[in-house]
């Protein structure tokens, strides 16, 4: 048998972490079932609802839109503004739920034109809006500058992108909501860390340290077999929530509608400037999700690497994740201080409606990268250090 | 095969723990004797490479065992002084594990770990938990662990603790007839493992070795320095105190006192032929100027 295969055994296929990833596939597919449900009440209401928006998908109708605004002034008198409240107090009334989907929609197209507010602190955002910044950055003669590219390739973006259409993505924006809020992180990265946790730690605490490092693989080829179970851990765990989700969030209405709409349709990747396809969101969200899991893994093996107990790897890495959740909450004048750390702790740069749902642009010695490239260079860049660190550090680790 | 320990000290903080050892040893076992907190774990784990000396280097026929890295270790077969397991592996899971990081090919690892198993009498065992094992079934397991790859140099901390007489017994031959041609280093406080199998026996103390001689220059070294004395048993609970005593038999009306002492420590004490266990509380307890233990 390969070293990769005990190190497998040891993390994953032995019976107490079996144990712990079915029960966390029953809670992940909990989390699916009931998050769809608190959507919409019952597969009749549902029904009703797939029946009604197909008159309403498509291009932007100002009369139906007059006709939204018009009910959802009423709902909104009733439950109030927040669109979680009004979302719990309508599950039952699929046309209603149609009207508050198509009032944001059109909110959306008008913002499309013409843009967020300019007293907005908000990154610029629509045709007009850009447009008038361009020309006073032109005014200013500032053509060279960070700001007018990044404006100018937001608005060439937002002309390809075209004015948004509406589509009954109701299930697939539930699926985002349970791939991308922070929710997730914690339901997926805390049982993480306590999976992974003893990857190394447990050699020192049980002893076996003695045997590891005396032997001809013991400071080398473990670490690659370590590691290779590593990803394969994480991979397995967030598979199982990706699934879970999945297929729990859709089951209970039988239905994928709105598959092949463009992702601004989803409310919250209205700003998105990536032409991709639900279905293609789908993908790479899973694929990003793999991808962070991953990178989330390695920093935890090199903080087991480090430590004498599980729990004390476990603890330490938890206080990071929480740190960097609690840093992309802080408030708007924090968070322009410490906005590199945010954008690419591991709160925000996790979650795919933060890496994919807006248009982010750095300037990297003069030249213009996407957050997504970014965040990848930087997330390799961590997997990186962190892989030579563990290597580094089992070269010379004793037993004393 | 050679090696060659060249002023090897270990200090933790301000504890001396070895204190400049040198020593060469060649094919061969030889058994290192000391009482506990002698420094001879330490020794081990400098010598199989999971301890770092703060001076000094060890030398495999003439290259420092630190520089030759993955080529070193896979010489050496090592018991630690407490062999550890992980809870879900069985004996075989455990034996299959040591040779995959011994880089053996498998299926030589497969009819290796059947023979050893045999050997240490773990045959029907094999697939229980080593969670499941007995004190001396998981020594027995350490054993056939560190003899996985035949190792050209075999190192064994406390190999017996643990063990039944009749296992002793066993594990020493094993020792034997496995010693040929091989480099053998024998840690241990209990001198009947090394007594009758090593060619050299180091006695240590205090991070130093005192010591380095065959069983029989040690014997003759006590030549002169073992007695039998009778006494009451009453004066017993006194003498005790005041002697090295390493044996006492109780007969009829008397006790049989086995006493170590450079003088006739009575008028009608008589010599006895001294044996290593004699030489072993000579040297800790007797030597001049040391204080008893």
């Amino acid at each position: 048998m390969s070293l990769f295969y005990f190190e497998l055994q040891k993390l994953l296929f032995n019976k107490k972490t079996s144990l712990l990833l079915l029960c966390l596939f029953a809670l992940y597919s909990v989390i699916g079932f009931t998050s769809t449900i608190f959507l919409i009440g019952s597969n009749d209401s549902y029904r009703a609802y797939e029946e009604m928006a197909v008159a309403y998908e498509g291009s932007f109708d100002n009369e139906k839109a007059a006709e939204a605004e018009h009910i959802y002034n009423e709902v909104s008198a009733r439950y109030g503004t927040d669109s979680r409240m009004i979302a719990r107090s309508v599950k039952d009334q699929p046309e209603i739920i149609l009207a508050v989907n198509y009032y944001a929609y059109a909110q959306q197209v008008e913002e499309y034109w013409n843009g967020t507010p300019p007293e907005s602190a908000e990154e610029p955002c629509g045709i007009a809006l850009l447009k008038s910044k361009l020309a006073e950055l032109e005014n200013q003669g500032k053509q060279d500058t960070f700001a007018y590219r990044k404006l100018s390739d937001a608005l060439k973006c937002l002309i390809e992108l075209g004015e948004p259409t509406f589509a009954n993505i109701l299930l697939w924006e539930n699926l985002f909501n349970n791939w991308g809020e922070h929710m997730m992180q914690f339901l997926l990265f805390v049982p993480l860390t306590f999976i992974i946790a003893p990857v190394f730690a447990v050699e020192r605490s049980s002893g076996m340290d003695n045997l590891i490092l005396s032997s001809r693989y013991g400071r080398k080829k473990i670490v690659t077999a370590k590691l290779l179970s590593v990803l394969v851990a994480s991979t397995v765990v967030v598979i199982l929530y990706l699934v879970a989700t999945f297929l729990f969030g859709f089951l209970p209405h039988g239905s994928l509608h709105g598959w092949n709409a463009a992702i601004q349709s989803i409310p919250t990747y209205a700003r998105s400037m990536f032409h991709f396809k639900v279905w293609q969101l789908a993908l790479v969200g899973a694929a990003w999700l793999i991808f962070t899991g991953a990178v989330y893994g390695l920093i935890v093996s090199f903080i087991s690497s480090r430590m004498k107990s599980q729990m004390g790897t476990a603890g330490i890495s938890l206080v990071l994740l929480f740190v960097n959740v609690g840093l992309a909450a802080m408030g708007d004048t924090v968070l322009q201080r410490i906005q590199p750390l945010v954008d690419f702790g591991l709160a925000n740069v996790t979650l795919i409606k933060e890496v994919f749902g807006a248009h982010k642009l750095f300037d990297v010695f003069g030249v213009s990268i996407s957050y997504p490239v970014m965040a990848v260079f930087v997330l390799t860049s961590i997997a990186a250090l962190a892989i030579f660190g563990i290597y580094q550090g089992q070269r010379s680790r004793t037993v004393a | 095969m050679e090696l060659q320990f060249e002023q090897v000290a270990k200090n933790y903080k301000d504890k001396k723990v070895l204190k400049g050892i040198s020593l060469a040893m060649e094919t061969g076992v030889y058994g290192l004797l000391g009482p506990n907190g002698a420094g001879k774990t330490t020794m081990i784990r400098i010598l199989a490479d999971v301890l770092r000396p703060s001076k000094g280097r060890v030398l495999c026929n003439g290259r420092d065992i630190h520089a030759m890295g993955d080529e070193y270790r896979a010489k050496i077969g090592y018991l630690p002084q407490d062999v550890s397991f992980y809870g879900d592996f069985t004996g075989k899971d455990y034996l299959e594990y040591s040779a995959a990081l011994k880089g053996m090919e498998k299926s030589m690892a497969r009819k290796r770990i059947e023979e050893l198993a045999y050997v240490v009498g773990l045959q029907n065992d094999l697939d229980r938990k080593c969670a499941a094992y007995s004190g001396g079934m998981q020594r027995r397991l350490g054993i056939a662990q560190a003899l996985l790859d035949n190792p050209e140099i075999l190192i064994l901390d406390e190999p017996t603790s643990g063990l039944d007489p009749y296992e002793r017994i066993k594990f020493r031959n094993i020792i034997s007839a496995y010693a040929k041609d091989r480099l053998v280093l024998l840690s241990t406080h209990i001198v009947s493992d090394v007594e009758h199998i090593a060619a050299q026996i180091m006695m240590m103390e205090y991070g130093v070795i005192q010591y380095t001689l065959t069983n029989a220059e040690y014997i003759k070294k006590m030549d002169g320095c073992v007695w039998l004395v009778k006494m009451p048993a009453e004066q017993l609970v006194e003498y005790q105190n005041q002697a090295v005593i390493s044996n006492v038999i109780a007969k009829e009306d008397h006790m049989e006192v086995r006493v170590i002492d450079e003088s006739k420590p009575a008028r009608k004490a008589v010599q006895a032929v001294p044996t290593l266990e004699d030489a072993y509380l000579y040297i800790f307890n007797y030597l001049p100027g040391k204080k008893r233990r």
